[in-house]
């Protein structure tokens, strides 16, 4: 992993995260956004601008993968680089829950 | 039906302003149909409503029109046009259950403002060094005839111009990345 993706993506945003967790299985844009809202119980709602940038952004740093196109409708999945990324978050995420419980 | 057109001007980094403008155009039951020219725009007679309306900059979204503008129209926003790098989009208050943008966070934010300074302000900035800098002190220096004094306060009044958007741009930049 070079520093580019360590330095943009090495904490990401919550957009990046959810993005990512999704993409572990093939998933377009608005499939995307829908599940997010489903896992937040609507406290999240992803925006079409902010989604369309990520994704291409991410394809562009070989993050994830375009699979094919549904009606329009852009399918990506995470390449090996995405998978190594998302876990150095989650990693990150639970040593952050970790130390919340400790330290009071 | 009625149509109007109206001349309003806004600099680069002025898109939230001008989208504040169109939606109190549709408040008034005027709802946008086109930018003709930089600073032209034609309104078309409809109810009044309270209608949100975002600007995007996004090359390559243009490119691939379909599927770029498909994940907006998933998401409850018309694609009106694109002009000038922009793309137009709305959507009514009505089918928001909160305050909506097409942007979610500020890095999406900053990254929009980033390809227009890329496509919009490096060739302003190329320009007002090349040209516009230097013409403008070199008519100063020049000034005797009243010819000489025509262009010197077209390059002064470039000058500020440019300079204003600037700093426009400059401060707009900072506020986004600051919050």
């Amino acid at each position: 992993m070079d520093t580019h993706i360590r330095k943009v993506y090495v904490p990401m945003t919550e957009t990046g995260f959810y993005i990512l967790l999704c993409l572990q299985q093939p998933m377009h844009g608005y499939g995307i956004v829908q599940k997010v809202k489903e896992l937040t119980e609507g406290t999240i709602l992803l925006s079409p601008g902010t989604m369309y940038g990520s994704l291409s952004k991410m394809e562009k740093d070989g993050l994830i993968a375009l699979l094919r196109e549904e009606e329009k409708r852009k399918v990506y999945q995470l390449t090996d680089l995405g998978c190594e990324v998302l876990a150095l978050e989650k990693e990150r995420i639970v040593r952050l829950y970790r130390n919340m419980k400790e330290v009071r | 039906m009625g149509k109007k057109i109206m001349v309003r001007f806004f600099t680069i980094p002025e898109y939230e302003r001008e989208c504040l403008f169109l939606q109190e155009q549709h408040r008034q039951g005027w709802k946008l149909d086109a930018v003709y020219f930089p600073g032209i725009y034609l309104f078309e007679a409809c109810e009044p409503e309270e209608v949100v309306y975002q600007l995007d900059f996004n090359e390559e979204g243009r490119k691939e029109l379909h599927s770029y503008v498909q994940i907006f129209r998933d998401c409850g926003w018309e694609y009106l046009f694109s002009f000038m790098g922009y793309s137009y989009f709305r959507k009514p208050v009505k089918d928001m259950q909160q305050e909506e943008g097409i942007f979610c966070d500020d890095a999406s934010r900053l990254d929009m403002m980033r390809r227009v300074f890329k496509s919009r302000m490096i060739p302003l900035i190329v320009l007002f060094a090349l040209v516009i800098l230097p013409q403008t002190f070199l008519q100063a220096s020049q000034r005797d005839g009243s010819l000489h004094s025509f262009f010197f306060y077209t390059y002064v009044v470039l000058f500020v111009f440019y300079l204003y958007i600037f700093v426009r741009f400059f401060l707009h930049y900072r506020r986004v990345s600051r919050q």
